[in-house]
């Protein structure tokens, strides 16, 4: 009796940490799930407050920076949007002579990085719009720059952004100008490498890379990044090709949500 | 008790002003790992100590924003309370630093088994890359603060 108690004492510690690396796991394995996802963003939610005072130093470190480039960003567009203005109008011309469908324009919701996570490497985002704004998951998000992720999760007034850094993220490409397709998935820092790019495809450094017509929740032609480097694989019928985002993750503070892109 | 929630505020404003302004090349320090760690060092019952990591470890995932992993800070801090709390207490006295840091590093390898799996099967060199400039980078960062706010005696006196 007396060696039952002290066996059950001393096997006491392990079993707990058994049971709490078993609850761990199953908690791991059932973060997909939509239910764990809402109460995840909920309580981060409620929460929010704790980022605000960080969130407002980082907003006003960069303050004069982002100032500095906005305003070169601002001249360099004012520029293009003149030489555009001239082109839409010949570009609509052609396009009523051709009959062509005209394109959708995309409804975009501004929004502030509330919380950029606290784990050890940069996989979401936490933003301060949520299904009030008109959010929904699987709602593609923008930089200033170009596609930085998707929504995975919405509460009221937040929303968790999926990034291209995540590793289980994917993402459907074209490279132009030869319109070849892959799959897009995250390497490293700001590298990301296509899959199932046919070794035919006349791919060159410096080509953009912008989302295909065959995701289901992007709409076509997002600027992604350009081409940095291709590799052929000997033992295969396809070719890696490595791009450099075009958004920067790391300094990123706001994002735009592109909504009802479905035309509901 | 006090102390505890006392320490536990201080880790989780070190862990916000690190990963919301101090990140480096998208990786940032664990501090509340290290919260963990040296709070369950002195903890003698080794069950107490599982539980509380884990229950840190849910607040990290549930309260502090980590991404989209729910349940991964609770398997991380379980398993460090439990090494941390298993240690002999003359052991710690001689060796603090190397244990703590020792501790540290297991922790920081479970959680990039999780976070950079693909990598693992895929680029082992650019995983490895990746883990050793989130141990450098946590390192460090644990071993200024431990020695600022002299946590040695802290955690031995208490």
């Amino acid at each position: 009796m007396a060696n039952a108690g002290l066996l059950n004492e001393k096997s006491l510690p392990v079993s707990t940490l058994l049971i709490c690396i078993l609850l761990s796991i199953f908690l791991i394995f059932s973060s997909e799930n939509e239910k764990i996802q809402s109460f995840r963003v909920y309580t981060t939610d409620k929460f929010s407050f704790l980022y605000q005072p960080f969130n407002w130093i980082d907003n006003q470190s960069f303050l004069m920076k982002r100032v500095e480039v906005l305003a070169s960003e601002n001249l360099k567009l004012n520029l293009e949007n003149q030489i555009l203005s001239s082109n839409e109008l010949e570009n609509k011309r052609l396009r009523e002579f051709l009959d062509f469908k005209a394109k959708r324009d995309y409804n975009f919701i501004g929004s502030d990085v509330i919380s950029k996570g606290t784990n050890s490497n940069l996989n979401a985002f936490l933003i301060n719009q949520g299904s009030n704004s008109g959010v929904k998951k699987n709602d593609p998000v923008l930089s200033s720059k170009g596609v930085v992720g998707k929504i995975i999760a919405v509460s009221d007034d937040h929303s968790s952004v999926q990034l291209i850094s995540d590793g289980n993220f994917r993402l459907s490409v074209k490279i132009v100008p030869s319109e070849s397709e892959g799959i897009m998935r995250w390497r490293s820092n700001q590298i990301c490498e296509i899959f199932e790019v046919k070794k035919t495809a006349k791919v060159n450094i410096g080509d953009i890379v912008l989302t295909s017509n065959l995701s289901s929740y992007f709409p076509p032609d997002l600027p992604v990044g350009k081409v940095i480097s291709i590799h052929d694989k000997s033992d295969s019928f396809n070719k890696i090709v490595r791009l450099e985002l075009y958004a920067d993750l790391s300094t990123i503070n706001q994002l735009f949500i592109i909504v009802d892109t479905d035309g509901e | 008790m006090r102390l505890f929630i006392q320490y536990f505020c201080l880790a989780v404003v070190f862990q916000l002003i690190f990963s919301e302004l101090l990140t480096i090349n998208g990786f940032q320090p664990n501090i509340m790992l290290l919260f963990v760690i040296l709070s369950q060092m002195s903890q003698s019952n080794t069950s107490k100590a599982v539980i509380i990591g884990f229950l840190v470890g849910l607040v990290c995932d549930l309260v502090l924003f980590t991404g989209t992993y729910l349940g991964l800070s609770s398997l991380v801090f379980s398993i460090c309370a439990f090494i941390a709390s298993r240690i002999r207490f003359n052991f710690v006295f001689q060796t603090f630093d190397l244990y703590w840091i020792t501790t540290l590093l297991v922790g920081i390898v479970i959680y990039c088994l999780f976070r950079y799996d693909f990598l693992f099967f895929s680029n082992f060199f650019l995983f490895l890359k990746s883990v050793i400039s989130i141990s450098l980078y946590s390192v460090f960062v644990s071993f200024i603060l431990v020695k600022l706010f002299s946590l040695k005696r802290v955690i031995l006196s208490a």
